[in-house]
């Protein structure tokens, strides 16, 4: 009445489940047996199981429950079975319903008294069962399940669980194996975890990267057509000049031969003459003293191009700061004047830029960190205008906090959507043009420098942001933004 | 005989008076940092090269040379920019139709050179303007050939829908067959993507104009690559850069509009010379393109034995 030629197998997996439950005709004699419709039926399942993917499924042992009406003795007789030595416990079951197990230590507790068997030998086992067994339903998560048993098992561990199907009696499970195949889960979980964890840290470092590229490149475009207008004149003033030297030069050369010989008494009236042809000459190819005035026109120019170019230097040196301590106090007017300067070539045909900067006190920041921020909100704000328009930057000192406000007139931003501008990889630009993480990093950076940043927008009217940074700044700020 | 006219536009006054100083000996030099003074200019007075630069307030330089190009079409247009932007350098193809696309800071020499060429490039131009009247127009009774250059068949899909059977399409997919089709020189327009497979088939465009200056040459592409596009100006003179995909209702504008370049240019050779190219820069693509010659040369021998 034992169906157990699969017992013996101590871990199964899930293709073993299946072979466990789905004998084959030909290597199984009892298909007869009315079990064997019960196997069909769990074939059935491995399928469903494998589909929802029920974790208990695998768990199953097939074994025949012992009906309640068998006695004592014959329950002896299968606890002394060697295919059943694995089995702490027998289930019970009656008309299919599980009514309880008989542990084999239970049992032994009983039949070790004396005249035990005599006693209870043909008595029906249903009389000494734990009427309360470890029950699990085949589709229950396999977390829950082990909760279940772990808070309802006996100690020392005595009896296995039974596995039913709504209700119905279906098998056994090791409870051993459940846990074991629980911790493997959990490391296998951790590990999961472990290296999600690592990607997305890893992930989100390369794209703050990547972030700050694509501004360092727009930045770096800006700062090239900057550099160049001054370069091109620069450049060429140069070149003209180096010519209208070489030409000043060879009419000095005529002018002072000339003079050498009017003042020398034996030179010839002819060579003069000569002489004077070839100066008229040079003279009427190049008005020396007209293009002499135009020159110095061209290196007052140059001169101003070359402060142009060095400021700009200056500023690209004091915007990259790269000191990531913030262990220097610095005002903020600074950080916001270096960033318009930076952002001028994006703001300067397009927006009116107007200031209102208070004395402010200065605070500990990281001033390349600010500036990212606020030339990140410049162009923003002039990407935001469809044509001319105006960007007011205020900040003041007020509760122990500097205040910024930065306020557009540009087109605005949609309610629906100004909830998530902060949102990292949330744009409005097209595909490619924008991370979607400029904002989204300036918000980390105010953060991380103990202040917030709000905005405010009325569509058709314009955008304000407000920074509020308290002058003590607790947090450590970051250098993975570096 | 008076000098020829250079219009110079830049918002930065420095660089007006820089070139000024470059130019004024030979030309009559007009300046100003308001496009719309240059406009001005160009309706009242005869320039035969204008140089922009491209980012102004209130217009873009761009603009100002498509305005010009409608304005005065027998004037060289020429942007001189800091800024290499793509979409600038697009438009500046699509709509100002540039004959160089220079970048700051020049070389004052490459710089008279260029402008040298386009002032006589201008000069026949506005020659052969003053008597179009009396030319009769021909109209070739041959079918305009087309090429396609690309390995997206689609795009050859939207030209046979485009073009049904008024015109010839060979569709090349490699290199040595595109050239073997260029060999055979009746070329009206090209319309190629830059890369075939894996080849860089740049060399290919930037040769077609030796072959017959005549051709138009569309570029359809999904490259964004600033400084390759100013090459193909300035190299290649490609007379559109469409960015892929491509809308059928852009390249059937685009394409009529080089259909009838090609027949216009037919009757008027003078005009070919507007879209003169620069020297290949890049020696590999110089091997390239003079491997490419010397081909052409077999093949002609070949084909006419």
């Amino acid at each position: 009445m034992f169906h157990t030629s699969q017992l013996g197998q101590d871990v199964l997996t899930p293709s073993h489940a299946i072979n466990a439950v789905v004998p084959d005709a030909t290597d199984s004699p009892d298909f007869l047996n009315p079990d064997y419709a019960r196997v069909l039926a769990l074939r059935g399942l491995v399928h469903n199981a494998k589909k929802s993917g029920q974790d208990i499924f695998t768990l199953i042992h097939p074994i025949s429950a012992v009906e309640p009406d068998c006695t004592v003795m014959e329950v002896a007789e299968l606890f002394l079975n060697p295919n059943n030595s694995k089995l702490l416990s027998l289930p019970v079951v009656e008309n299919g319903i599980p009514i309880g197990v008989m542990s084999r230590y239970r049992f032994m507790d009983m039949y070790l008294k004396q005249y035990a068997r005599e006693l209870h030998g043909k008595r029906p086992i249903r009389l000494y069962l734990n009427d309360k067994p470890l029950l699990i339903e085949l589709d229950q998560p396999l977390a829950e399940a082990a909760h279940h048993i772990t808070q309802n098992m006996q100690f020392p561990l005595t009896e296995d669980f039974i596995v039913t199907r709504h209700g119905k009696y279906l098998g056994v499970g090791f409870v051993m194996d459940l846990l074991k195949e629980m911790e493997f889960r959990m490391r296998a979980h951790a590990d999961e975890l472990n290296k999600a964890y690592s990607s997305l840290k890893s992930s989100q470092l390369a794209l703050v990267q990547s972030e700050k590229m694509a501004s360092l490149g727009q930045m770096v475009a800006g700062i090239a057509h900057e550099i160049n207008t001054p370069l091109g004149y620069v450049q060429n003033n140069v070149a003209i000049g180096q010519e209208l030297f070489m030409q000043v030069r060879t009419m000095i050369v005529g002018y002072e031969a000339l003079v050498d010989n009017l003042l020398n008494e034996q030179a010839s009236e002819v060579e003069i003459a000569a002489q004077m042809q070839y100066i008229s000459q040079l003279r009427a190819e190049l008005n020396a003293q007209e293009m002499l005035v135009d020159m110095q026109g061209l290196m007052t120019d140059s001169l101003y191009g070359i402060d142009q170019i060095s400021e700009l230097v200056m500023n690209l040196k004091d915007f990259s700061r790269m000191d990531a301590a913030a262990t220097e106090a610095f005002n903020i007017n600074d950080c916001i004047l270096s960033a318009l300067k930076i952002g001028r070539n994006v703001l300067k045909n397009k927006v009116d830029v107007t200031t209102l900067l208070d004395e402010l006190p200065k605070i500990k920041c990281v001033p390349s960190q600010l500036n990212q921020v606020f030339l990140n909100l410049f162009t923003n704000a002039a990407q935001a205008m469809d044509t001319h328009g105006t960007l007011m930057i205020k900040t003041w000192y007020a509760d122990d906090a500097i205040h910024i406000s930065i306020a557009d007139n540009g087109k605005g931003i949609p309610a629906d959507i100004l909830t998530r501008i902060f949102d990292p990889f949330f744009t409005t630009k097209p595909v490619g043009e924008g991370t979607g993480l400029g904002l989204a990093i300036s918000h980390q950076i105010i953060q991380q420098h103990g202040g917030d940043i709000q905005v405010t927008s009325t569509l058709g009217e314009g955008t304000c942001f407000q920074i509020h940074l308290p002058l003590a700044v607790a947090t450590a700020i970051s250098p993975t933004l570096n | 005989m008076s000098k020829p006219t250079l219009l110079l536009i830049d918002d930065e006054e420095r660089i007006l008076r820089s070139l000024r100083m470059l130019f004024f000996t030979q030309y009559n030099v007009k300046m100003t940092t308001d496009p719309q003074d240059a406009i001005r200019i160009l309706r009242e007075e005869k320039v035969h090269v204008i140089i922009s630069d491209q980012r102004m307030p209130v217009m873009q330089g761009s603009e100002l040379l498509r305005i010009a190009r409608e304005t005065s079409p027998a004037t060289m247009r020429i942007l001189l920019t800091g800024y290499s932007d793509l979409n600038a350098s697009i438009a500046s193809v699509n709509e100002g139709e540039v004959f160089r696309y220079l970048l700051k800071p020049w070389l004052g020499d490459e710089v008279k050179k260029v402008v040298a060429e386009a002032v006589s490039i201008a000069e026949a131009s506005f020659a052969v303007q003053s008597q179009v009247s009396t030319s009769p127009v021909i109209r070739s009774t041959q079918k305009p050939r087309v090429l396609i250059m690309d390995h997206d068949e689609s795009t050859t899909k939207i030209v046979h829908e485009i073009l049904e059977d008024r015109c010839e399409i060979v569709w090349a997919c490699d290199a040595q067959h595109a050239m073997e089709e260029l060999a055979k020189q009746d070329i009206s327009v090209v319309i190629s993507d830059l890369m075939l497979g894996d080849t860089n088939v740049s060399y290919i465009l930037k040769t077609i104009k030796q072959l017959n200056p005549q051709t138009q040459c569309i570029v359809v592409t999904s490259f964004n690559d600033t400084s390759r596009l100013i090459e193909l100006i300035n190299q290649a003179q490609i007379t559109r850069y469409i960015a892929k995909p491509v809308s059928r209702k852009t390249l059937e504008r685009n394409l009529e509009s080089m259909l009838e370049r090609f027949q216009m240019l037919g009757n008027q050779p003078a005009l070919q010379k507007r879209q003169s190219v620069a020297p290949i820069m890049d020696p590999h693509e110089k091997q390239l393109s003079g491997n490419f010659m010397s081909l052409l040369g077999r093949l002609r021998v070949r084909m006419t034995a």
